[in-house]
């Protein structure tokens, strides 16, 4: 190691965040590399080696021949201070070695907070952050994630936006660029030549004019880059490749648990939920190959713990049998087995008490809306009775502690919405009473709301949110009408959601909003002990932008949409269609019931969905 | 029980002591080995480190305790850790029974310090340790104030300083528990006494546990 970097490390909180060298941890002859891939994900070790995705393609890239993956996170404050100190530039936790000299650099971004970090991470690495201060063919810098979906505040940054699952395009992207260094090509040669792999979007070889009133006027492919990138997909699930050797992390991070991934996409079509949308169509593992899959995962890990990671558990066709088949292995040998993401309309309570030690401490459910009516509205198919129903359950099983998740400022919501939520909780403590069993251990029901944010790709994209301060009014409102010693109420601070609103369905003007934030001082912007709204107040100031436009603005269905170059399978028609059904307050089926037509069925060539 | 003695150095010191349990219980399971369980709610391995390694100390003597449910596994126990244990931790010797953790008198420490300037810093460091007496103040969870301030030369068995280009190296026999004394709190002393003196890193490194008498503990 270094002398430079252990004198930092035993200045700073938390070390093994920043020195590598865990179990299943790979580490390749650098002989026998040509290629070097930095795998960054631009938030702390913790919540970054919690991410499944980025295993699976840290495991996939390391297959290869010749490519060696390595790991980056963000550094903490402290740590951060230390290294600009002392000049040592952001490095592979693998090797050590300076990222600035490795060949791919990609960023997971799934989250619009995470965007300073974005900056911040090219800047600690030594490298200029926009796209056409890096002449060279390396490093190349990719992202990928959620955020790729509406990748224009990020895209003078970025050389190459990869849209949806990366198993495939990653390595096809990586034997285009071995080849482009072989034969000498330019980096413009290159990137010309990645926007003809599909899902690849080179911003640079779009031109974005806009009209007086700052809506867009068009968006120009140049040099062939096709009108529209549409997302990639894995076809078969029990084909794709899945990681049962992964890291261990020698400190603790947050999902500290052996991963399953049982299931992507999801059936329900929740009409404010991008996740619902953008990772269309549901397509399962067999039940044989996750339990083989779940045994190795604890085999090769030694964790004590197995998780089931998809968007809705309970949707999972032979989730008993996969619970039984991984239970007969887990009971034996202490290990427990956790089923987050059930929903309570098929909730099952005598799964849960088979599965999970657990303690009785508190269950969650997402109603989302107050009302039937609006829950109608944003197509959460789900009624009061089956809430009513699951609470009941839940309290006759001796839980006392129940939290209720809901979003204030959802397209179309009225007094009478808001209202409806203290209603709801009012009843569900009703239910308490006639239930429990012990009503001497008492009950807490947690209420908490968070601002409702518009995002790309879904019914919602053209809504404007509502303002900060009308949201402030609904909380007062809902606050003073629930005043039950029994029912707390949290409420989730407007100040990030608005700014994740602007963001979120922002244009390719906001790169010079971020970069000007950025460079006063902000980071971390998903933690409060950092965020600073004040700041980029000051930096939309700075550069003459308006952030309501972008998150409180009403779209009109004719607009170009910033992310219009981009597709997750679903066409805007679609989109519209459901944004209607909103307004009429007529529900959409689940994709099981009936198919809707959305489109992302044509992804699979002559495929189906949900198989 | 059986006992595992093993090293610990490289990357792998900046792993701390919760983690470094964790860490093991994994390693275990992952080899294979199947260990006695703790009784209660949520069950776990149950291992036991003797003498806390604090964060970003090196060692070649940590000792942890742990009992087989197949006794007949001991011989392959250093082997088959080795397989699972990550970068930096090694396996060296296991076997069954072993003295009592309260034996554990003396460490045996091997401390590098880099001089801040050209200055070696076996003089100022002797002059500190050949005092009669040198209070510190230690941080204590038990104190009121959070500190406490203890009187460390008695803790120091014996010392020996050395100079190589731009490195102190002080190799010295500490009191092990009971109170113990943490080498860190011998650079905290030299610190506020030379101010001009602080060493701009120090390297710790565990290389023997000793009993009463000074000899090695097993």
């Amino acid at each position: 190691m270094e002398q430079s970097l252990e004198r930092i490390l035993a200045r700073v909180q938390k070390p093994a965040r920043y020195t590598g060298g865990e179990y299943n941890a790979v580490v390749k002859e650098k002989q026998q590399v040509d290629t070097r891939f930095a795998m960054c994900f631009p938030d702390t070790y913790e919540i970054g080696m919690s991410n499944l995705g980025m295993r699976i393609l840290y495991g996939l890239i390391n297959e290869l021949e010749g490519v060696w993956c390595e790991r980056v996170f963000s550094p903490w404050g402290d740590m951060e201070a230390e290294m600009r100190r002392e000049g040592v530039l952001l490095y592979g936790l693998e090797s050590g070695d300076p990222i600035r000299d490795f060949d791919i650099i990609g960023i997971s971004v799934g989250y619009e907070m995470a965007y300073s970090n974005v900056l911040n991470l090219l800047d600690l690495a030594g490298l200029p952050v926009r796209a056409d201060e890096r002449p060279g063919l390396n490093p190349i810098v990719v992202v990928g994630g959620t955020c790729a979906y509406n990748p224009e505040p990020l895209a003078p940054f970025v050389d190459i936006f990869s849209l949806g699952e990366g198993e495939d395009v990653t390595v096809e992207m990586l034997q285009l660029y071995r080849q482009a260094r072989q034969e000498g090509w330019s980096k413009e040669a290159f990137l010309i030549a990645a926007a003809k792999i599909p899902g690849l979007y080179v911003p640079s070889l779009y031109q974005v004019d806009y009209r007086e009133d700052g809506t867009i006027a068009a968006i120009t492919p140049r040099e062939g880059a096709p009108l529209l990138v549409t997302k990639r997909i894995v076809q078969d699930m029990d084909r794709a490749y899945f990681p049962t050797k992964t890291i261990v992390p020698s400190t603790e991070i947050v999902q500290d648990r052996a991963m399953l991934e049982v299931f992507r996409g999801c059936i329900r079509g929740c009409r404010f939920c991008q996740a619902g949308y953008a990772y269309r169509p549901a397509r399962s593992r067999s039940r044989d190959l996750l339990v083989r899959q779940g045994i190795e995962a604890c085999q090769n890990s030694g964790y004590q713990e197995m998780t089931l990671s998809s968007l809705s558990t309970s949707d999972y066709r032979p989730l008993e049998s996969l619970c039984d088949g991984l239970l007969e292995y887990c009971q034996p040998r202490d290990i427990s087995l956790s089923l987050p993401s059930l929903r309570i309309d098929n909730f099952s309570l005598g799964l849960m008490e088979r599965v999970q030690k657990v303690r009785k401490s508190s269950l969650t459910f997402a109603p989302e809306a107050g009302t039937q009516r609006l829950r109608d509205a944003i197509n959460k198919n789900i009624t009061e009775e089956e809430i009513l129903r699951s609470a009941r359950m839940v309290f006759r099983g001796g839980w006392s502690n129940v939290k209720l998740y809901f979003m204030l400022g959802l397209p179309t919501e009225t007094d009478e919405d808001v209202l409806g939520i203290a209603d709801l909780a009012r009843k569900v403590l009703q239910c308490w009473r006639e239930e429990s069993p012990n009503k001497k251990r008492g009950v807490r029901i947690t209420v908490s709301t968070s601002f409702f944010v518009p995002k790309a790709h879904t019914a919602f994209q053209w809504e404007g949110q509502i303002s900060q301060q009308e949201y402030m009014r609904r909380v007062a409102l809902l606050r003073e009408n629930m005043r039950e010693r029994a029912i707390r109420y949290n409420w989730h601070d407007p100040q990030t959601s608005f700014l994740e609103a602007v963001f979120s369905r922002g244009d390719r003007r906001l790169a010079d909003v971020l970069e000007r934030a950025w460079r006063k001082g902000a980071k971390f912007d998903a933690w409060s002990e950092y965020f600073n709204l004040e700041r980029w107040l000051e930096a939309f100031d700075f550069c003459g932008l308006d952030p309501a436009f972008y998150a409180s603005r009403q779209r009109e269905r004719e607009e170009i949409l910033p992310w219009s170059v981009t597709s997750v399978g679903i066409p805007a028609d679609f989109f519209w269609r459901e944004r209607e059904r909103c307004r009429q307050g007529v529900i959409t089926p689940d994709c099981r019931r009936q198919c809707t037509g959305c489109g992302a069925n044509r992804l699979y060539p002559g495929g189906r969905c949900d198989e | 029980m059986s006992r595992l003695l093993f090293a610990k150095q490289g990357r792998a010191k900046y792993i701390s002591h919760l983690d470094l349990m964790h860490t093991f219980q994994r390693a275990f399971q992952r080899a294979g080995l199947d260990i006695a369980h703790t009784e209660g709610f949520n069950p776990h391995p149950f291992i036991s480190l003797l003498l806390p390694l604090p964060l970003g100390f090196s060692s070649e003597c940590e000792i942890l305790d742990f009992r087989l449910l197949k006794p007949e596994e001991l011989p392959q126990v250093p082997e088959r850790l080795n397989a699972a244990l990550p970068e930096g931790i090694r396996a060296l010797e296991c076997y069954e029974g072993g003295r009592k953790a309260k034996e554990l008198a003396f460490v045996d420490y091997h401390i590098e310090m880099e001089w801040p300037g050209g200055q070696p810093l076996s003089a100022p460091l002797g002059e500190l340790l050949g005092r009669d007496r040198l209070e510190v103040v230690k941080k204590s969870a038990k104190a009121k104030t959070g500190e406490r301030i203890v009187e460390i030369i008695s803790l120091v068995k014996s010392f020996n300083l050395t100079d190589a280009e731009g490195w102190t190296v002080l190799d010295t026999v500490l009191a092990a528990q009971n109170p113990g004394l943490n080498p860190q709190l011998i650079t905290a002393a030299l610190a506020r006494e030379y101010p001009d003196e602080t060493p701009s890193l120090v390297r710790y490194h565990r290389r023997a546990a000793l009993g009463p008498e000074g000899e090695p503990f097993r």
